[in-house]
């Protein structure tokens, strides 16, 4: 890892491309082990994914699991983690997009469900957070289009090397050296120097 | 509104950096601890892929529903529904009072089939009558999955077998 290079890569090992794709294969040869490994490291973000679309936590549920049944059948067409995590992320959009369009608002509430329901406009705020840190970055991410935070929140959970994958896969514009930072990043950053959290003056910012 | 982006360190096509990789990595611990994934839900996907069936149908849930009951202390019913392509599966739970369940199940359009509940210990299976309807009068509450395969004695040939999810009864 060359840690002088435009774009650091902490906290993720450099084989994990390597492991993932080794998964894929023992997973495809019937290996449960292995299949639940992939389910313990990937079922975090696209969790994210389900309650990004504005699913509640019990819809969210169902769409994780009929996501993981469906990826069964297909595994045999993915070879790479980025084409895994790639697929894994555009399904989990389409079924909450299908969950969504179904209606199942519409069933009797009880105040635990209600209470799962995200609000795109409120949602951020309403998180407890303590930290004045923590609160401004909230705050910036409310001020985001809800477009923008979606994709923030997804892109946040991808691991780093599956990113460019990803990005694709949700029509995020590819650099031409390499992953450039996105307009949703940049308008984040320029709401942190707005308000004070990132001295936005290229030293790379501070707190 | 156009705020000022004098270095170029706010454009968009501006080379992902070390600053955005932490952003990034502090949004992933605030969604992480505001809105974690349940802790037990990875353990039930494991326990629905254990079927590993290429072949099967995935049933997605289409309804939820609770009736709660008058009488106080006792558990409410709920009537779930899923939908394959081929078949739509509704299910009534109730509770027995003892660590189990009484589940009742029609299918339809009705047919004959054979029903396997996968639970955490051994699975059960029932058939269903002609007018597709099935029942398991004590199941133990935890993990279920159903898995509707074809009726040993029913029409033979095109009917692939059909999972659900994993339940929680």
């Amino acid at each position: 890892m060359d840690e002088s290079g435009p774009v650091t890569v902490p906290a993720q090992r450099p084989d994990r491309g390597a492991r993932i794709a080794g998964l894929v294969g023992e997973a495809k040869n019937g290996s449960e082990q292995a299949l639940g490994q992939l389910v313990a490291d990937l079922s975090p973000l696209l969790w994210q994914v389900a309650r990004a679309a504005g699913l509640g936590t019990d819809d969210a549920e169902d769409v994780l699991q009929t996501v993981w049944l469906r990826l069964v059948s297909h595994l045999g067409d993915i070879h790479t983690s980025g084409a895994l995590t790639a697929w894994l992320v555009t399904t989990t959009k389409r079924e909450a997009w299908r969950v969504r369009a179904a209606g199942r608002k519409q069933l009797p509430v009880d105040e635990g469900w209600l209470a799962g329901v995200p609000d795109q406009a409120a949602g951020c705020e309403e998180l407890a957070i303590t930290d004045d840190h923590n609160r401004r970055l909230w705050r910036a991410l409310g001020r985001l289009e809800p477009r923008c935070q979606e994709l923030l929140r997804i892109i946040a959970f991808v691991p780093r090397p599956d990113y460019q994958a990803v990005a694709d896969e949700l029509g995020i514009p590819r650099g031409s050296v390499g992953p450039t930072r996105g307009r949703c990043l940049a308008k984040l950053r320029i709401l942190l120097a707005d308000d004070g959290l990132l001295a936005d003056d290229g030293s790379g910012g501070g707190r | 509104m156009k705020p000022q982006d004098t270095a170029g360190t706010t454009a968009g096509d501006g080379p992902f950096d070390s600053l955005d990789a932490e952003l990034l990595d502090q949004i992933r611990q605030e969604y992480a601890a505001a809105d974690p994934i349940p802790p037990d839900l990875p353990e039930r996907i494991k326990f629905s892929l254990q079927l590993r069936d290429l072949e099967a149908e995935v049933a997605r849930l289409a309804a939820r529903e609770f009736q709660p009951l008058a009488s106080r202390g006792e558990e409410q019913s709920r009537t779930i529904t899923f939908d394959s392509d081929s078949l739509t599966i509704m299910i009534r739970i109730d509770s027995n009072g003892d660590e189990t369940v009484r589940v009742d199940g029609w299918l339809a359009p009705p047919q004959r089939r054979e029903i396997e509940m996968r639970t955490a210990t051994s699975p059960l299976t029932a058939l269903t009558d002609e007018q597709g309807r099935f029942a398991f009068a004590s199941v133990p509450c935890g993990k279920a999955q159903l898995i509707v395969r074809p009726a040993k004695d029913g029409p033979s040939g095109s009917s692939r077998s059909v999972v659900t999810p994993a339940l929680v009864l």
